[in-house]
């Protein structure tokens, strides 16, 4: 009773003027970033991440929030009309949704697209506010030597996730893991990997590794191109959007089916959950089920609406699904979360299995914002500025990089008022930026360094109350469950990879 | 990106340099990491672990992973280049890829001196003229140069820089250093 009154609290939260106002501008900030190629909504809660120094807790979990579910559904409008998905997740949106664009149905894609989102946001929403306490509840029955296999599973799982670059993303988890034990050691009050500076005493910050990693490297990468507009004006003159478009027709709705939508929804959320996976991975694996259980699998690849309701419907039901294991177990399993994670630390919380019942009040709003989001937000933000959005996406690169740039780097700035954090976030781009170019994924070096301290700290308390015995990691029952969870995931994304059907590669 | 699409080959040259040059800075950055980790002390005390044994452990793997990416990358040489002379001696078509010093395109590297420029600046002469010189600078290096709408970034540097203020110093507080407080 106390958790429905407090989920109920959460709305009211949002009635809030100033936390409304956050929401709102929260969505359109991701919907800007969603939508432009090469910007992501990560970047988004990324630059965002700074000024929560500012900003009241609530009030920074509810933009993160909007800014995370906007970044997942604005990029179909791109990928739809002119074939570049505005995100990654739009990826499978733009193999149907281009398709139907040529053949004079773009209206139509864009309509399913739109209503995907709204429905699948809204019920990983739910999802999230019905099972995030179950969880909470399972949370509390593992114990240290299963919380180290629980970290060791889910980095494991991101590392075996980045399908055909398993040995980079090891190395890049690896060195996240590197970088995080540079300062105090986790259980003795010993200084580490310090070279005798006193600067690196207290650590790495959060801050400059996500500022350099996705808003400097982006910056670099981008400065190789010599176009001055983020998409060429050409592209856009050909493609009309009318703001009728965003509706779709109701007999076609009904063909795709509230089974359709139900099971994409639940495909996205669960896949949400796992480490890694992110909405690229969801949309792949919804998309892929939508076409192996539909009665005309034929079809896909050619413009089928079945093939985007499902995609659309479970990039964005995978929010709800990805702040799960961040709330209940404090595994970040994508860049989000983990920047999410950065929000509540610098704010003095640590979400664990008591979180949810004790700081309710506080992530309340946040579970609200990711609902109103989806079921409001979305249609009326595409309904309203859908005509526009192609104009919107193609601005000046100078003007969009420099002032990115400021942001990033004065922010930076903000959490110890030094430029060592700003040199810092500069060393860090740099080094994401090789990092990128050689394809080694920069989102595990990021949740190597979130989860490696509390892996190397559960380690060795688990380890201290067994005598340095590490035969307790298998005879503890909860340890031995995610060992054994670890061996079923090597099993079926290593030895026997999933077939494909013709898909190609999952994104990573 | 360049602006032309470079061929299949030529892509796979022109990045195997930076596929073996990555795995060995991180080697070399790994081998200096566990020597300091060894430093700290023995990994195990009285059947406890110490500070030292999972950066030691932790290094040990990260080595043998980059030394896996290094045979890769070794092998993958071998390959391109026993592909390339059959094609070399088929065809000399191939799109010159763009310069590039130490991994780094001229942009890239024009980015980083300007941005390490402005760190520098930004605590001697204060937030307005580096930040205003800043996005001068990047406004000519993304937007073609300066002689090309130069009134335009005038007016967009002076405009982001006069926002930026607004954003951290009155929005959200942060005192932001300026050359009359120094």
């Amino acid at each position: 009773m106390d958790a429905i009154s407090g989920l109920l609290g959460g709305f009211a939260a949002l009635a809030n003027p100033e936390t409304l106002l956050y929401m709102i501008g929260g969505f359109l900030i991701g919907t800007f970033f969603g939508a432009v190629p090469g910007l992501t909504s990560v970047l988004a809660i990324a630059l965002l991440l700074p000024l929560t120094y500012s900003l009241d807790v609530t009030t920074a979990l509810v933009a993160c929030a909007s800014i995370f579910m906007a970044g997942m559904c604005s990029g179909s409008i791109t990928a739809t009309t002119i074939n570049i998905p505005g995100a990654p997740s739009s990826m499978m949106t733009a193999l149907e949704g281009y398709p139907m664009q040529q053949r004079g149905e773009g209206a139509k894609a864009l309509g399913h697209a739109a209503l995907g989102s709204m429905i699948g946001g809204s019920l990983g929403a739910l999802l999230l506010m019905v099972m995030a306490p179950l969880a909470a509840d399972v949370a509390l029955l593992i114990r240290t030597p299963g919380k180290f296999s629980l970290i060791a599973f889910a980095l494991i799982v991101i590392i075996i996730s980045q399908r055909g670059s398993i040995t980079k993303g090891m190395i890049a988890t690896l060195f996240g893991v590197m970088i995080a034990t540079i300062g105090i050691d986790v259980v003795q009050p010993l200084a580490r990997f310090t070279f005798g500076t006193g600067v690196l005493v207290q650590g790495i910050d959060m801050m400059p590794l996500i500022i350099g990693t996705f808003a400097i490297s982006e910056l670099l990468v981008q400065a190789d191109s010599r176009s001055t507009r983020t998409v060429d004006p050409s592209m856009i003159k050909a493609a009309k959007v009318r703001r009728r478009d965003f509706i779709p027709p109701l007999s076609e709705v009904r063909e795709i089916g509230a089974l359709r939508y139900l099971k994409s929804a639940v495909i996205g959320y669960a896949v949400g959950i796992l480490p890694g996976a992110g909405g690229s991975m969801a949309a792949f694996v919804s998309y892929a089920e939508s076409m192996r259980s539909s009665k005309h699998p034929e079809r896909y690849g050619k413009g089928n609406p079945e093939g985007i309701a499902a995609a659309e419907c479970a990039n964005n039901s995978m929010c709800g699904g990805a702040f799960v294991p961040m709330l209940t177990f404090g595994i970040p399993g994508d860049p989000t979360t983990a920047i999410v994670l950065g929000v509540l630390v610098i704010n003095g919380l640590q979400p664990g299995p008591q979180f949810m019942t004790q700081q309710l009040d506080l992530i309340a709003p946040m579970f609200a914002s990711l609902f109103v989001s989806a079921l409001i937000l979305i249609p009326l933000t595409l309904y309203l500025l859908g005509p526009y959005f192609l104009k919107i996406v193609s601005i000046r690169r100078d003007v969009l990089y420099s002032s990115i740039a400021i942001v990033a780097l004065v922010g930076s700035y903000v959490a110890t008022y030094s430029t060592f954090q700003m040199a810092l976030a500069l060393v860090f781009g740099v080094l994401a930026y090789y990092l990128r170019k050689q394809k080694y994924p920069t989102v595990c070096l990021l949740l190597g360094f979130v989860l490696g301290p509390s892996l190397e700290e559960y380690c060795r308390r688990a380890l201290s109350i067994n005598d340095g015995n590490p035969l307790i990691f298998f005879t503890s029952p909860d340890s031995l469950f995610f060992i054994a969870l670890t061996a079923v995931f090597f099993y079926f994304m290593v030895i026997r990879k999933p077939k494909d059907r013709g898909l190609g590669t999952p994104p990573a | 990106m360049s602006l032309k699409p470079s061929s299949p080959h030529s892509s796979r040259r022109a990045g195997l340099s930076g596929e073996f040059f990555v795995p060995a800075v991180l080697a070399l950055i790994t081998l200096v990491y566990l020597i300091s980790a060894i430093q700290l002390g023995p990994p195990m005390k009285a059947g406890n672990m110490t500070a030292s044994f999972f950066p030691i452990a932790t290094a040990i793997i990260m080595l043998i992973a980059l030394s896996c990416a290094m045979i890769h990358a070794l092998r993958g040489r071998a390959r391109a280049s026993a592909e390339s002379s059959s094609i070399d001696a088929e065809s000399h078509d191939e799109i010159p890829s763009g310069r590039q010093y130490a991994g780094l395109s001229l942009g890239a590297i024009g980015v980083v001196v300007l941005t390490a420029g402005y760190l520098l600046a930004f605590d001697l002469i204060g937030y307005f003229v580096a930040t205003f010189v800043y996005v001068l600078l990047l406004c000519c290096l993304f937007g073609g140069g300066f002689r090309d709408k130069w009134l335009t970034k005038l007016i967009a540097a002076a405009a982001i820089t006069l926002a930026g203020y607004l954003l951290f110093e009155v929005v959200f507080q942060v005192r932001l250093p300026t050359l009359w407080s120094q």
